[in-house]
């Protein structure tokens, strides 16, 4: 057996980035004019991250409380919390950064999709975190999904705070970044 | 053979939970998924993997790889008899024999379903040995493929590969030449003769007669009565290794060892295999649970045409034993049994004596930790469980307690639920560790609840009963663990528990382990979420135990507001100082008018004042949140060391005045702790001699769930930090002045640690044989009552046994025997093998996800 064939496992694994996190890095490849053999792998940038982008947090949860779950599955080096870009108020995300990048995969099989503050939470590897992706990106300063979501969530400010129409085009995983 | 005779859809329709329509079942989990991925994604990209969860697209013709993958991932779990699966694989294998992809990839497919999924192995078995009737050359492909990987895993002391590809030919018995199987599990022996001889320690020999006697019983389902013989002789071998008891199994018992009170006694896992195998060789070898495959029904022959002879026989696979055995990347453990549910009233699992309870727990367990990428997949195949096993193992999914009772009484089966948690918990509460980290098995119980919350709850109540009720002479380590476990699975379901159950307990004092785990429950509870929420989950009884001050949102009092405070101007003075970042020089005047105040009030040493003013004020500064925090630290963090460094009273002091401050809190206390540590404001042995010293008293705090959980974090911090330095020794390709440099790392690095663990030992030692000077004067002031002495002293027995073992497991990773043993088996490795083949190894197997990195894609 050729030690270099990729075996797929016979069921998906959970720690694997999302389509997302590889659609982000494929768009920027596009916008720049460089050469595409410079990143040939879209998920290359996340083959060592030791940070997780966590979402579907509620404004409410606190550091001490994503701390107390995430410190689960290793030493957590620094978290962030994401910010209203205007209030400075927490808008219901975070980056956790481990000091392993095997931490951050065990996180996204054993802590995403489970439940911090009663709420379903989820993980997604990220590239890691820069100044200025604290803030929300939606235009009255908390995440774009939060702009338009027509459900009622207590959890994250009521209503969404703008009609669907003027984003109608943005999707829901946007609120990445 | 009759096994199969009733249709499991029919058996499927009576089941509770799930329900009989199993692609619906499916569809439900896909949900769960689903919420991965923005549902638009998965309508414009089917999923494409995974075929049990995609349903077959429709009106295409299926490339007879893609087809074989699918029938054979999914064997056993459709609605289909798995002889008649087995059948059909079989034929569409024969037919597309001449494909490429079905010689080769279809095989990886093939062995890394032996590998994932064991549940399965009998079933992937059955597949080559029908195929086999029909085109040999096909079987003994798989034999080979099977074979190169299992070189593989014996080569790199891989047990866990090793022993479940070793039971795909345990399962193909009867197509071997002459003994088959037996001949190699003799030669395996041998080996442990070898190994066994040379170390009186020796724990690979352990885990080889392990996977022998688990292999066994495979092999005579397969082989039939010709191979009882043979298998005698080879348990008349193993007893004696399998009645032996290594000294490090004292410590990893479950339960506090010498005490008569333990709801079951000890037994080593190898021990309690081979007395299951005795009993089951008096009862003829019957082994019911273990399904079987028939031959298929020969193809009509024309009359006068002679029936084909019996099946073409395979010679069984050469394996080569390395010299030396490599131990593998993991250290091993000799394996204590445990289970919540065994020899109770109603027999809802195999009696302890019965094999069925070891081979069924070895499968649940292995596909549990082969498979922990994937907790949803794990838990629908545990779910499952009764689909892998022979029909009338076990009762009806999701039946009551009360019908089981009732159905126990014609015949013996079992309840699939108790033994998935049962199996669950074995793991969660193995010693010295389990194969993952503990909060996957977190998870994965509760994706269990989620999928099957009718079946599995009930379940999981009866072991946390179980638990809470022997929870006072359980292992200290564990019993941390179960409070752990216990409060985040609640935090995953609103909180519900019915306290109103353990409303009696709360009337024993706080030393009392019952009272104490309660107290600590509600402590995790709150960090998980927050503590107006904790009281409106419980009875009234409870709230007292839940501090009013923590309702409102404030940060805890700064003690120097209160002019009564000894050094309360130079507290506040501090607390601003830091707020307007001062420089240097301010804050050192106020240090200096602490000293002052303090040698003229006569204190020994005037610096523990100075910290505790500077350290408080540090934690005021930070209590808004742990980023507060940091920053707090980083700019109190020049003067706090340079104060602090002159007396180890003063850095012990960082500790006290960290905890007084978060004393409703004990949680931010021990993080906080954590922080400073990396900071290196704190040395790992400030905050042991803290916690076991200064703060001990008459040994009270022993029964202080945070005062473990600081310390064993502080430990751990210590370890991580040895396995780091021993990695890096561990590396081929180092220049002498590399070692040099290692090494002098590491030899330090050893006493200090040695030195820690023996400044718990003898910390607690004093307590749990209630000789504490301080322990003994409270008693004798009426200040402690007897049963709080005894108390104590059982608290304190349980920290000893917890320090003892790890300091024993820590001595197997950096003594200077066992470095010295791994330096020399990594220069006797052949050089080209090393990173192409590990490489490979690591591929998607689960175990080896410490390389991870590879398995990105």
């Amino acid at each position: 057996m050729a030690p270099e064939r990729r075996i797929r496992s016979t069921v998906d694994r959970l720690d694997k980035p999302s389509s997302y996190a590889g659609s982000k890095n494929r768009r920027r490849r596009r916008d720049d004019d460089e050469p595409r053999e410079r990143t040939p792998d879209p998920f290359d940038k996340l083959k060592d991250s030791t940070t997780l982008y966590v979402g579907n947090l509620s404004f409410y949860t606190t550091e001490e409380q994503i701390h107390e779950l995430f410190s689960k599955c290793g030493e957590i080096k620094r978290l962030v919390m994401g910010l209203d870009r205007f209030q400075k108020t927490p808008c219901g995300f975070c980056f956790v950064e481990y000091y392993t990048h095997q931490d951050a995969l065990d996180c996204m099989k054993y802590i995403g999709g489970t439940k911090l503050d009663e709420r379903v939470i989820r993980t997604d590897l990220d590239e890691g975190f820069q100044e200025g992706r604290q803030y929300g990106r939606g235009k009255s300063g908390g995440q774009v999904r939060d702009e338009y979501r027509a459900e009622y969530d207590p959890g994250r400010g009521g209503f969404g705070r703008a009609h669907i129409d003027e984003y109608g085009g943005e999707r829901e995983f946007n609120e990445y970044r | 053979m009759a096994d199969y005779e009733d249709d499991r859809r029919d058996r499927g329709r009576n089941r509770g939970g799930g329900g009989g329509n199993k692609r619906r079942r499916y569809d439900d989990d896909d949900d769960n998924y689903g919420r991965r991925e923005p549902p638009q994604r998965r309508r414009q990209n089917p999923r494409e993997g995974d075929n049990h969860y995609a349903p077959r697209r429709e009106g295409r013709l299926e490339e007879p790889f893609s087809k074989l993958r699918r029938l054979l991932i999914n064997i056993a779990s459709s609605s289909k008899l798995p002889q008649t699966e087995g059948e059909e694989i079989a034929a569409v294998l024969a037919e597309s024999w001449n494909e490429e992809k079905v010689k080769t990839d279809f095989f990886d497919v093939w062995v890394q379903l032996i590998l994932e999924q064991p549940f399965k192995i009998p079933f992937v078995a059955g597949v080559a040995f029908i195929v086999n009737h029909e085109k040999p050359e096909i079987a003994s492909t798989a034999i080979e493929r099977v074979a190169e990987r299992t070189q593989e895993a014996l080569r790199a002391g891989q047990w866990k590969e090793f022993k479940l590809l070793l039971r795909f030919f345990a399962c193909l018995q009867s197509l071997f030449e002459d003994d088959g199987i037996f001949t190699f599990l003799e030669q395996l022996f041998d080996t442990v003769v070898d190994l066994q001889s040379a170390n009186e320690n020796d724990v690979v020999g352990i885990e080889l007669v392990k996977i022998i006697l688990l292999t066994v019983p495979y092999a005579l389902v397969a082989g039939g009565p010709r191979f009882h013989a043979k298998a005698q002789e080879l348990l008349q071998k193993t007893e004696i290794v399998a009645s032996n008891t290594l000294s490090i199994e004292r410590v990893i018992e479950a339960y506090v060892s010498d005490n008569s009170e333990k709801p079951i006694p000890y037994y080593s896992m190898i021990g309690l295999l081979q007395t299951q195998l005795n009993n089951e060789a008096e009862s003829g070898w019957e082994f019911a649970f273990i399904p079987r495959f028939q031959p298929p029904i020969p193809k009509k022959t024309e009359d006068g045409v002679p029936p084909p002879p019996g099946p073409s026989m395979h010679p069984f696979p050469a394996f080569s034993v390395p010299s030396p055995v490599n131990q593998g990347p993991k250290p091993l453990f000799p394996e204590a049994f445990i289970s919540l549910y065994v020899d109770q009233e109603i027999e809802t699992v195999p009696r302890i004596g019965d094999i069925a309870g070891s081979i069924i727990r070895d499968s649940i367990v292995d596909t549990i930790d082969q498979l922990d990428f994937n907790r949803d997949a794990v838990a629908k195949f545990l779910v499952e469980l009764d689909c892998y096993w022979s029909v009338h193992t076990f009762a009806k999914r999701a039946i009551a307690f009360d019908r089981f009772k009732e159905e126990q009484k014609d015949k013996i089966v079992w309840k699939s639920e108790d033994m998935i948690i049962d199996a669950i918990f074995s793991q969660l509460l193995k010693l010295p560790a389990p194969e993952h980290k503990l909060v996957y098995y977190h998870s994965l119980i509760t994706q269990c609840c989620k999928i099957a919350p009718a079946a599995i709850a009930p379940s999981l109540g009866r072991a946390i009963r179980f638990i809470y009720k022997n929870l006072d002479f359980m292992d200290l380590e564990l019993s941390y663990r179960f409070l752990d476990w216990f409060t985040h699975h609640l935090s995953n379901f609103e909180f519900r528990w019915r306290w109103t159950e353990w409303v009696e307990y709360l009337s024993l004092p706080n030393l009392h382990p019952k009272k104490a785990f309660i107290i600590a429950t509600l402590d995790k509870e709150m960090r998980l979420s927050f503590a107006k929420r904790i009281r409106s989950t419980l009875p009234e009884e409870y709230h007292s135990l839940i501090p009013a001050r923590l309702d409102d949102d404030n940060s805890p009092d700064f003690k120097y507001e209160d002019p009564n405070t000894p050094f309360s101007e130079e507290g506040k003075a501090l607390l601003h100082q830091l707020k307007k970042k001062a420089p240097a020089e301010e804050i050192q005047a106020t240090i200096d008018a602490i000293h002052m105040k303090a040698t003229e009030a006569g204190i020994d040493d005037v610096h523990v004042p100075s910290t505790d003013a500077l350290a408080t004020a540090i934690c005021r500064l930070g209590a808004k949140s742990m980023s507060h925090l940091l920053s707090a630290i980083e700019r109190g963090k020049e003067p706090l060391l340079a104060i602090a460094d002159r007396s180890d009273a003063a850095k012990r002091q960082i500790v006290a005045s960290v905890v007084e401050y978060w004393k409703d809190q004990p949680g931010v206390a021990v993080n906080i702790v954590d922080k400073l540590l990396n900071y290196q404001l704190l040395q790992p042995v400030n905050v042991i001699q803290w916690a076991l010293g200064d703060h001990l008293g008459a040994g009270e705090p022993l029964s202080e769930s945070w005062v473990f959980e600081m310390v064993s974090n502080t430990v751990t911090k210590v370890t991580n930090r040895n396995h780091q330095i021993v990695s890096a020794r561990l590396v081929k390709t180092l220049s002498p002045e590399q070692i040099t440099l290692i090494e002098e790392a590491l030899g330090p690095a050893r006493t200090s640690t040695r030195d820690i663990f023996k400044y718990i030992e003898d910390a607690v030692s004093g307590f749990a044989q209630g000789a504490a000077d301080k322990l003994i004067e409270k008693e004798a002031l009426g200040e402690l009552a007897p049963e709080d002495v005894k108390l104590i002293g059982v608290w304190a027995k349980r920290w000893h046994t917890v320090f003892l073992r790890k300091g024993q497991v820590e001595e197997r990773v950096i003594s200077e025997d066992s470095v010295d043993t791994k330096i020399r088996l990594l220069e006797a490795e052949p050089e080209p093998m090393v990173e192409g083949e590990a490489e490979g190894e690591g591929q998607g197997n689960g175990v080896q996800d410490a390389n991870g990195d590879t398995e990105m894609l």
